[in-house]
């Protein structure tokens, strides 16, 4: 099985690159920040705790992304092969063995991912470091060190959490039957774990939400540490409960769709209903991406605001703080938005079969394309309002903390811009792929 | 000219399906095959015909050509009387679901679809009316009128061959194109889908074309056209399984006597 696997990966490297990508990404990110607690060794005093809480906190919710984002690519690409797996398994493949063929595939790409990620990652530590410098509150006179904290954390941890997502996966494609796997449905029910899961996350956001409210009640900017992660906490939440969401509103829009929306309406919401799992991933990182940034967008012009009627004339290590803030969930929303191109693109490429049956059925390339962007509209939509409620998690306590009023300090425009880059994102990308797998003529792409 | 059908066809309606001189090449330079090498033929409206032949002696090529599914490299194709011909795949598929109708081996149901939704799809695509009475007519006529709402999945091969056999029927095809339609049944439901079409062309006077290499479905069409190396090389009426499988066996060496004397001068 350790041999198929590897063959698999040589043989179908393109199947694996939404993993891929996520899992070098995600160790570059965990490196970088993991580095500050090798720089952190040689130093004592405020910069050594500022080093280390660097270290720890954004690393740790960076890990969190990392999992999701790397259980959801993996989820993805082993249901594409589902036709594969289902053919293991009639001609004998036990389930154990068939989790041991994707817990390697997975322990591979992991190691491969997080080795290469090791040049990038100096780079990126590099620069985090030189932002604290520049913002004084580590001296200019500690060099960056990368050593075994850095290589130990970013290799492990990707290890780790690729190899368990590939178990949770594994597990859940060992157990299915294999004509329940060949029919190419899902209800898209969720399972008590799943909700369980939600939970825990919404109580991890309420909690940020009131510790912000009453522990840090005066601590003025201070109450970004709190409150800056409630929404990745409520993003992860929602994300978890998005099949039950894409159904219900599938099924409030099924009326009006199929009214007006002529066939591509019709097959949009029939596609919705009947593949809400598959629809539900492509929704997770639109909801990651719009919850985190408007979440801290608003939380930084808030602050602003707060600066300024404070009548304080903003310091030169305010301005950095802010530079920081902006560079750390830069990358976080980069990593998002690379999740989302990378999910959109990989789960276009699966649905080549069926738009070829859809041609076959006398569907024209123009009405498939109808189809997709029916689908991709409803989409954007719902991980739009699911992103921005999540946002509120933030937003509104530290508004409360900073300006006494639920409703964040701020411009309109900065909501519409992230919208607008979810919608562009989601459209071009969801657009682009369509169009590459129409490319195949159609009775090829039923024969494959 | 083998395949040409001088009879008057029974109801006297004309002629549904007509090639002229199709050719069909792959590749370029020295790896140039000729799929389809100039095959003319012409089938009269209400007629069965199977089309059968070794593995790639071209009847697929032949098919999906006739159907509008690929382009041939030369030569006519009219499909009762209006020629096949458009650029782009948008003006392929208008042609094709105003005239044409498919079965394919592996059924191509849409597994999201139901039974209902699946064989009023094309209707939908094509933005015609969609008479859900007669949808069902079509669907209780193939014996699934107690299916509508289930899936794919939830029937056996053969049901949902005959689905797929109800989708072609439901917009009234000039031409039904049928490839191994049985290819992947049991004998018996490959038995029952073979009834069914014959039915469709006894009844409705529907054409159908059937590309087959199982003498048994060779047996229930009206005549057989013989295919190898791209060409007609045979034809044959009121087929049996027996005379077929016959036929079939010699076909290699008839094909070689054939071949040797053109095969030296071209070469």
């Amino acid at each position: 099985m350790t041999a198929l696997a590897l063959r698999s990966l040589r043989k179908r490297a393109g199947a694996f690159t939404a993993s891929f990508l996520a899992l070098f990404l995600g160790a570059t990110i965990l490196m970088g920040f993991a580095s500050m607690l090798d720089t952190a060794s040689g130093t004592s005093g405020t910069a050594h705790e500022t080093l280390v809480t660097m270290a720890s906190v954004v690393g740790g919710w960076g890990l969190l992304l990392v999992v999701f984002a790397v259980t959801s690519t993996l989820t993805l690409s082993v249901r594409q092969r589902s036709a594969e797996m289902a053919l293991l398994k009639s001609i004998g493949a036990t389930p154990a063995q068939l989790t041991r063929m994707i817990t390697g595939e997975a322990a591979v790409l992991a190691v491969v991912a997080s080795l290469l990620a090791i040049g990038p990652a100096v780079l990126a530590g590099r620069g985090l470091l030189a932002l604290l410098h520049d913002t004084g509150q580590v001296p200019g006179s500690v060099p960056h060190a990368f050593g075994p904290a850095a290589i130990s954390m970013g290799v492990g941890i990707t290890f780790v959490s690729a190899v368990g997502a590939a178990l949770l996966t594994a597990r859940r494609l060992a157990r299915g039957r294999i004509a329940d796997t060949l029919a190419g449905t899902d209800s898209g029910r969720l399972t008590k774990k799943r909700i369980a899961f939600a939970g825990l996350f919404f109580a991890v956001a309420l909690s940020e939400v009131v510790v912000t409210v009453t522990v840090m009640k005066d601590e003025g900017s201070g109450a970004m540490a709190t409150s800056g992660q409630a929404d990745i906490f409520a993003a992860l939440g929602l994300a978890l409960l998005a099949p039950a969401i894409v159904r219900r509103t599938a099924s409030v829009l099924a009326g009006p769709l199929r009214r007006f929306g002529g066939a591509a309406g019709d097959l949009a919401v029939t596609g919705m209903l009947r593949r809400t799992s598959t629809m539900a991933a492509a929704v997770t990182p639109v909801i990651l991406f719009t919850g985190i940034a408007v979440g801290t967008l608003y939380l930084q012009s808030t602050e602003n605001a707060a600066v300024a009627a404070a009548g304080v004339v903003k310091t030169a290590e305010d301005k950095n703080i802010e530079t920081l803030n902006f560079v750390v969930i830069g990358m976080v929303v980069v990593f998002a938005a690379i999740m989302l191109v990378n999910t959109l693109v990989a789960a276009t490429a699966h649905r080549r079969r069926e738009f070829g049956q859809t041609r076959l059925a006398g569907a024209t390339p123009r009405q498939v394309m109808g189809t997709v962007a029916v689908e991709s509209v409803v989409l954007t939509v719902i991980g739009v309002a699911c992103g921005s409620v999540a946002s509120l998690f933030t937003i509104v306590p530290f508004s409360l903390v900073r300006v006494d009023s639920p409703m964040p300090e701020g411009d309109v425009w900065t909501f519409a811009g992230v919208v607008a880059l979810a919608a562009v994102l989601t459209g071009a990308t969801v657009a682009a792929s369509t169009r590459r797998v129409l490319r195949t003529p159609a009775i090829e792409a039923v024969a494959a | 000219m083998f395949g040409r059908k001088t009879a008057p066809p029974a109801d006297g309606s004309g002629e549904a399906l007509r090639l002229e001189g199709v050719r069909k090449i792959y590749g370029t330079g020295d790896g140039r095959v000729a799929a389809l090498d100039g095959v003319s033929l012409s089938l009269p409206a209400g007629s069965f015909t199977a089309v059968m032949g070794p593995s790639g002696s071209g009847k697929s090529t032949l098919l999906q050509c006739a159907a509008g599914l690929d382009r041939p490299t030369e030569g006519r194709i009219l499909v009762d009387g209006a020629e096949l011909a458009g650029e782009t795949e948008a003006a392929l598929t208008r042609f094709r679901r105003e005239r044409i109708g498919f079965v394919f081996q592996h059924f191509n149901l849409l597994p999201t679809l139901t039974v209902m939704q699946n064989v009023t799809l094309p209707l939908k695509l094509a933005r015609r009316p969609v008479d859900r009475g007669r949808a069902a007519d079509v669907l209780r006529r193939v014996g699934l009128g107690e299916r509508l709402g289930h899936l794919p999945a939830e029937l056996s091969g053969g049901q949902q061959q005959r689905v797929a056999i109800a989708r072609a029927l439901v917009a009234r095809p000039r031409v039904l194109f049928a490839d191994e339609p049985t290819g992947a049944l049991d004998t018996r439901s490959a038995r029952e889908v073979l009834a069914l079409l014959r039915e469709t062309v006894r009844v409705d006077g529907q054409t159908i074309v059937m590309v087959t290499h199982d003498p048994v479905a060779a047996a229930h069409a009206d005549a057989v056209l013989y295919l190898a190396d791209g060409r007609i090389v045979g034809h044959q009426t009121a087929p049996t399984a027996e005379a077929v499988a016959e036929r079939m066996t010699h076909l290699a060496d008839e094909v070689e006597r054939q071949r040797v004397p053109s095969g030296v001068a071209g070469r």
